[in-house]
């Protein structure tokens, strides 16, 4: 005959026990808020910068690249950078099963010269069709037009940051000389930004077949990029080596170090952040209980004399806590949306690192119900013990006065 | 026949097992008041536990209101207590963070046989029997020991039991408090023909109680 628990009496002198203790169920509560929130705001904004980088990383890089190993070639412009057989690559590519797509370049050294500014670096001479599988520029452009504008072969795209260096706009016209001597004059067709300065300071497209025509050979390449299925399975990296000499392969995880890297320590210290919070929210909670079960062991063994039983007493003791840790896991949440909220609004100034208008912050739903759910659970955890405690006390003990 | 304790026979192990109770025999009936008179240490305080199922790690046979108390599980025994039995401490016990009336009526909300305001209303004619209906609203730690006392044996009656135990409930009280909850004790055994059982080292209730029983060192001598 294990009667509820649950009930309203027992409930009912759970709230008199904590409105006794004000002071310190709201201190406890505040423990918990704070713990929420932190996790709440920390957890978006982390992720949301993580994705961020992510995106622009992956949208605007491929998955793998593969050059030709300058260490084995005998000089490094011209010929010597070439991909030779890559149609043997692409049979091979083709075959794979983990490859979305692949697409040639022919990147070759070069200097920009506007009307007033230069700027000495790489170009990327890309196939429209190609590319579009690996890049996806149209979401990226600020202004002009995407990959189709390349067909009329004296056209060029840049970077926005890089755009702004040579001081120039849609329309305007750039002199590009290549390492032969050969120069070009191009037409700004289209600037785009990815939002991180490792992209929009340098990265320029131009059709291939203009680098080709400018460097005397037709149909020579000198990167494959490919996008897989499955970014994590890198698998056809080690296979590429293996099959064909002379080449090199690069993955995302080599290419953006830092980002990965970066990913993971603010992975890191949301969790190790959050976690210590409310290891100290709980720690209160459990002190708060244990130091109360003590001073009522009197009134605890009373409750026993007239009719109550342990199971009533955990609950009397638990409830309490669980209390605290869904008001407190309540605030916090909604504190914690309102501190993304204003994030989400804050202007941020162009960093080295990222150009973005304000700061970039995730509203998951999932994150706030998580960190609802590691309050409450942290409090429940806490109270647990010190109710546990609570129910054994011995009446017969507590009366005899000893 | 309300309480029948047989050859009662009760150890402690600390310091060392020793004997406190020795084959301790006893029956109290309905509308009698029962007194356990012996100097301190005589092992009242143990029986009483026994008898209100406090302690239930003894040899012997116990059984009230014709329920065998060893056959009960522990949670078994919660609810008879709180339904059977009534008690009332030496020092008043009363809890602090609840008003005179929630004080009274906590056993019956446990029970919850009744309403809410049936056991208000139980709870208040309670307090004015014992004197301290105007007392209602007041938190039970303003209340003196006497009044304390008072509240203690109406928080004993709510749910009607049939068993009052009181553990010397005067012996922290001036004289003139003490026959006050005395009388009451006795009133209520009269007029609601229940059973009470009190330990006391005070003769004056040795004397006017319907039976009394003498222990010396955990021997009844009759
Ligand atoms: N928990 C215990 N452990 C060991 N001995 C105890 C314990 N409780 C009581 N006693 C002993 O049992 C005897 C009877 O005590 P008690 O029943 O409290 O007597 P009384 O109530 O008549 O004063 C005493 O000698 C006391 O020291
Ligand atoms: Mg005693």
């Amino acid at each position: 005959m294990s009667k509820t628990v649950y009930t309203k009496t027992n409930t009912f002198i759970a709230l008199q026990y904590l409105f006794a203790r004000k002071k310190q169920s709201f201190l406890a509560m505040i423990g918990v808020l704070l713990g929420v929130t932190t996790f709440i705001v920390m957890i978006n904004f982390m992720t949301g910068v993580n994705d961020f980088l992510d995106d622009a990383v992956f949208s605007g890089s491929p998955d793998i690249i593969i050059g030709k190993d300058v260490k084995k070639s005998n000089s490094l412009l011209g010929q010597g950078s070439f991909l030779e057989n890559y149609d043997k690559i692409d049979l091979f590519l083709e075959e794979q099963q983990n490859i979305k797509a692949f697409a040639h370049q022919t990147i070759s050294p070069a200097i920009l010269i506007s009307n007033s500014k230069q700027f000495p670096g790489s170009i990327n001479g890309v196939f429209a069709d190609e590319e579009r599988l690996m890049v996806d520029l149209e979401r990226r452009l600020i202004a002009g037009e995407g990959f189709q504008s390349l067909s009329k072969e004296n056209t060029i795209l840049i970077g926005i940051s890089l755009a702004k260096r040579l001081d120039v706009s849609v329309g305007d016209s750039i002199n590009m000389i290549l390492p032969n001597g050969k120069n070009k004059r191009l037409i700004v067709a289209g600037i785009f930004s990815f939002g991180i300065t490792t992209i929009d300071n340098v990265r320029t497209y131009v059709s291939a077949k203009t680098i080709q025509n400018l460097l005397g050979y037709t149909n020579k390449i000198t990167n494959i990029h490919i996008k897989l299925k499955d970014r994590n399975n890198v698998d056809v990296k080690n296979d590429l080596i293996q099959k064909f000499d002379g080449i090199t392969t690069e993955d995302w995880k080599d290419s953006n170090k830092t980002i990965v890297i970066g990913n993971k320590v603010r992975d890191i210290l949301t969790w190790s952040v959050s976690f210590a919070l409310l290891l100290v929210a709980g720690f209160g909670i459990y002190n708060i209980l244990n130091i109360t079960v003590i001073q009522k062991r009197k009134d605890i063994a009373v409750l026993k004399t007239i009719g109550y039983s342990s199971n009533d007493i955990v609950f009397i003791f638990l409830i309490q806590s669980i209390i605290i840790g869904v008001l407190g896991a309540f605030f916090g949440v909604l504190l914690g949306y309102g501190m993304c909220y204003v994030i989400s609004t804050t202007p941020l100034d162009t960093s080295d690192f990222i150009i973005v208008e304000t700061y970039p912050i995730n509203f998951k739903l999932w994150f706030y119900i998580l960190g609802f759910l590691f309050g409450v659970l942290t409090t429940i955890f806490a109270g647990y013990f010190p109710s546990r405690k609570a129910s054994k006390v011995d009446p017969v003990t507590i009366i005899r006065g000893i | 026949m309300i309480l029948e304790a047989k050859h009662i026979n009760k150890y402690f192990t600390e310091p060392e097992r020793h004997q406190v109770l020795h084959d301790v025999s006893l029956s109290i009936s309905e509308g009698e008041l029962v007194s356990v008179f012996g100097e301190s240490g005589s092992g009242k305080s143990t029986l009483l536990y026994i008898l209100s199922t406090l302690d239930t790690d003894f040899y012997g046979d116990l059984t009230i209101y014709n329920q065998e108390i060893k056959g009960l599980t522990a949670t078994g025994l919660t609810d008879f207590r709180n339904k059977h039995i009534g008690f009332v401490y030496q020092f008043h016990y009363l809890l602090p963070e609840f008003n005179v009336l929630q004080n009274v009526m906590l056993p019956a909300m446990k029970l919850s046989l009744k309403s809410k305001k049936e056991i208000e209303s139980d709870a208040l004619s309670l307090l004015e029997e014992v004197g301290m209906k105007s007392f209602a609203k007041r938190p039970a730690y303003q209340l003196s020991g006497g009044q304390q006392q008072r509240v203690a044996i109406a928080r004993a009656l709510i749910n009607n039991p049939s068993l009052i135990v009181a553990d010397e409930p005067t012996g922290n009280l001036d004289q003139k408090n003490s026959e006050l909850i005395f009388e009451l004790l006795k009133e209520i055994t009269g007029s609601k023909n229940k059973a009470v059982v009190i330990a006391t080292h005070n003769s004056k209730i040795y004397h006017n109680s319907d039976r009394s029983i003498e222990m010396i060192d955990g021997v009844v001598r009759l």
